[in-house]
């Protein structure tokens, strides 16, 4: 790392001495994310490029070598449609999902901080509770109220004449979004409660010396103020959804309309856990990482753009 | 769950959605936990123990009380220690773990290794040839087609333990007052599973992801699915056999007369135990799972002989069962061949795997019929176990597994769940799932052809 200055000067001696220092203080930072963070990835790509080759009668007990494969195995996960289905799914899932989700997390989040003192720090616990339950130990949870013969809901459903499946095929990707939409609400809203607090009291003052309402207040003033945190929990969420596991593998063996490859995670854990192949789980993974990359900046320049045509956001 | 994934689960969706590329930063970190794929296939030759030394062998085995028959080993052979270690089984968990384990160059000298899926590891050179050994000279004390299961070529890869025969469960009570005998052939089986949907309640699930029922199924019918010509694997699995099988239960599902839900999972349990699902076409290792599952339903079962396609055949076929297998890197091959020989053939190494409960044995001696009993009363009395030692003697020898057989499930229990999610009918599973096994095959570099 080198500062790098703006202007074509050369660096006084105590300048040169703070940039080593401070190159000093980078040092662990960077050695932890080049081991935790970097080396992983390269390793994936580097995976991803290779190959098993087999000798021997039968490939039993012959020789196994990793050979160079280009890009096969890009090419074997693109046109496996399982994989590919899996994407469309999880977008979506997206699609539908994640507005609905940022909506009911701002609309909370607005509600609690208009509320009068009273009951305020117990809503927004309970409403952050189910973000401290694991997405597995969730999906178990929400499992038993889905699967017929043992769920109250599925019961209560029958009495009143009604057939519902949860678990059927046309149900079971919105079972899922259901499960996610109660762990990750909470979590969403208290990042937008976070930037609420942080706008300055004067200009609640003015709105109501302009004799603005609470409606007006929130539409024009605490909207336009949080949008950066709406920015942030959208992107968060479109990685998450993007990434989706926990929930479609636990609820597989419950239900007979979640396949293997039902999200391209699962699909890259089916490739190297069940397959036993590494190489195309590790191009699967890249894939995937490629396209949480494209969408999110995606979104980011998406939003940026508009930002700056509206007011300075 | 599997511990890998639970662990891997942490990394994806347990944290706040951190990074771009956490997920292929997570799942690289899982290969890296599966070390560098050093390519070495062994190096150095095992060493015979020296006179008086002591060793520990490590055993990988999720048997229910394995640990029991192992210290008895102990007290006996001070020398060779054996330690077992628990290994998860749900959905093929222990055997991510061990091919990791082979990859990374630290497997266990041990491992409980299913018949279908030592090809798996053969592809991986991750099992012993016990050959040199002296394997050979035990090979009549076990039931000639088990031991096949993992013969290769000359090569022997693991000792048979034990196998999973099938057989009907069914609900006595219920078909005494309904009026329905048990069904001899599929015809009749038909026929039940018509007079019991009347009664509101049904005869069986056919369950999507269950491929290695299906796999059993068809094996009674007479297919083949995996066979080898030279040094080349053929793949049948769109044969004549199976397609009638899976007209069969595409017929029976489609005209709603059973139910298509997954088995073992606990709706299907919740329906056993209220006897809305009056039967099950299981294997011998079911009798505990019943027992466990369906406490109150005591008495109340029996056992009767898997229907025939043909009335007054007796072919049956095998629903799991396991070998004891020797992995590569072991240093003391004699040792652990030793153990996992007296393991499956000692009568009281047998006496105490039985009582908990782990299959058929494929020992040829060392006990009765009627030691497998264990759960008579269940049963209302009846020695069933006679039932499956009886299918045991039917099973056609000559099914072979294929080198990816995990992989192989999982293809069925997709085109099945799509065809059944789609009403299509089940030969276009076959079709899909034949195509894709000829191509995973080559996929793992392996010469394939449809046979």
């Amino acid at each position: 790392m080198r500062r790098v200055s703006k202007a074509p000067r050369r660096f006084t001696r105590t300048e040169a001495r703070s940039a080593r220092a401070a190159s000093g203080f980078l040092l662990p930072f960077l050695a932890l994310f080049l081991l935790c963070f970097i080396a992983p990835i390269a390793y994936a790509l580097y995976e991803s490029l290779l190959k098993v080759e087999r000798t021997g009668p039968l490939g039993l007990g012959g020789e196994t070598k990793q050979v160079w494969a280009g890009l096969s195995n890009y090419a074997h996960a693109l046109e496996d449609d399982r994989f590919t289905a899996g994407f469309g799914r999880v977008l979506l899932f997206g699609a539908v999902q994640i507005p609905l989700m940022i909506a009911f997390a701002t609309a909370l989040a607005l509600l609690l901080d208009a509320a009068s003192a009273r009951w305020v720090g117990f809503f927004r616990t309970a409403f952050f509770l189910p973000y401290g339950v694991p997405g597995v130990i969730a999906s178990i949870l929400w499992g038993f109220l889905y699967v017929p013969g043992i769920s109250p809901l599925v019961e209560m459903a029958d009495s009143m004449g009604w057939d519902v499946d949860f678990l059927g095929r046309g149900a079971v990707l919105w079972s899922i979004a259901n499960i996610v939409t109660w762990q990750f609400t909470g979590y969403n809203m208290l990042v937008l409660i976070a930037q609420l607090k942080a706008v300055p009291g004067e200009l609640y003052e003015a709105a109501r010396i302009d004799g603005a309402n609470a409606w007006q207040v929130a539409r024009h003033i605490k909207l336009p103020l949080i949008r950066p945190a709406l920015v942030l929990t959208t992107v968060f969420s479109l990685i998450g959804t993007l990434q989706l596991f926990a929930e479609p593998k636990v609820l597989k063996p419950l239900s007979n309309s979640i396949d293997s490859g039902y999200t391209p995670n699962l699909a890259a854990y089916n490739e190297a856990f069940t397959s036993n192949n590494q190489h195309i789980a590790a191009a699967e993974a890249v894939l995937l990482a490629l396209v949480a990359c494209v969408l999110s900046f995606g979104f980011l320049r998406l939003v940026g753009r508009r930002g700056k045509d509206g007011d300075n956001g | 769950m599997s511990d890998t994934a639970r662990n891997r689960n942490t990394w994806m969706t347990g944290t706040p959605r951190r990074a771009v590329l956490g997920g292929a930063a997570a799942a690289a970190a899982g290969f890296a936990l599966a070390g560098c794929g050093s390519d070495d296939d062994g190096g150095g030759e095992p060493k015979d123990r020296k006179k008086g030394e002591k060793i520990t062998l490590t055993f990988w085995s999720w048997v229910p009380g394995i640990d029991k028959p192992v210290a008895l080993w102990n007290s006996k052979n001070p020398e060779v220690r054996v330690k077992v270690e628990k290994v998860s089984a749900v959905d093929g968990a222990q055997y991510a773990k061990m091919h990791a384990a082979i990859k990374a160059g630290n497997p266990p000298d041990l491992g409980q290794i299913e018949y279908p899926v030592v090809p798996s590891f053969l592809v991986d050179n991750g099992l012993l040839d016990l050959t040199k050994y002296g394997v050979a000279e035990h090979k009549d004390m076990f039931i000639g087609w088990q031991w096949q299961q993992s013969a290769f070529g000359k090569a022997v890869y693991a000792v048979p333990q034990a196998s999973g025969p099938m057989g009907l469960f069914i609900r006595q009570d219920l078909f005494d007052k309904w009026g329905i005998e048990p069904p001899t052939t599929w015809d009749e089986y038909e026929a039940a599973a018509t007079a019991i949907r009347k009664r509101g309640a049904w005869i069986e699930t056919f369950s999507a992801t269950n491929g290695n029922r299906f796999a059993g199924l068809a094996w009674q019918a007479g297919a083949r699915w995996f066979g080898t010509e030279g040094d080349t694997w053929t793949v049948s699995i769109d044969d004549e056999p199976t397609r009638k099988v899976a007209d069969y239960w595409y017929d029976l599902a489609r005209r709603k007369l059973i139910k298509t839900i997954p088995d073992r999972q606990n709706a299907w349990y919740k329906d056993v135990q209220t006897g809305s699902i009056a039967s099950w076409l299981g294997a011998s290792w079911g009798d505990a799972l019943l027992v466990g599952n369906a406490p109150k339903t005591a008495g109340k079962w029996r056992v009767v002989p898997m229907p025939q396609w043909k009335k007054g055949d007796a072919s049956y076929a095998n629903w799991g069962g396991s070998t004891t297998a020797v992995f590569a890197k072991t240093k003391y091959p004699k040792d652990a061949l030793a153990f996992a020989i007296w393991l499956n053939t000692d009568p009281e190494s047998i006496k105490l795997l039985i009582e908990n409960g782990y299959g058929t044995p494929g020992a040829k001696q060392g006990y009765t019929t009627s030691q497998l009993d264990v759960h008579k009363d269940f049963f209302g009395g009846q020695a069933y176990s006679k039932v499956f030692d009886e299918a045991s003697k039917g099973v056609d020898t000559s099914w072979k597994w294929g080198p990816a057989t995990d992989t192989l499930y999982q293809r069925l229990g997709d085109a099945f769940t799509a065809a059944i999610g789609d009403g299509s009918d089940f030969r276009s599973v076959l079709k899909k799932v034949q195509g894709e096994t000829i191509a995973d095959l080559k996929e793992k570099g392996l010469k394939v052809k449809a046979g």
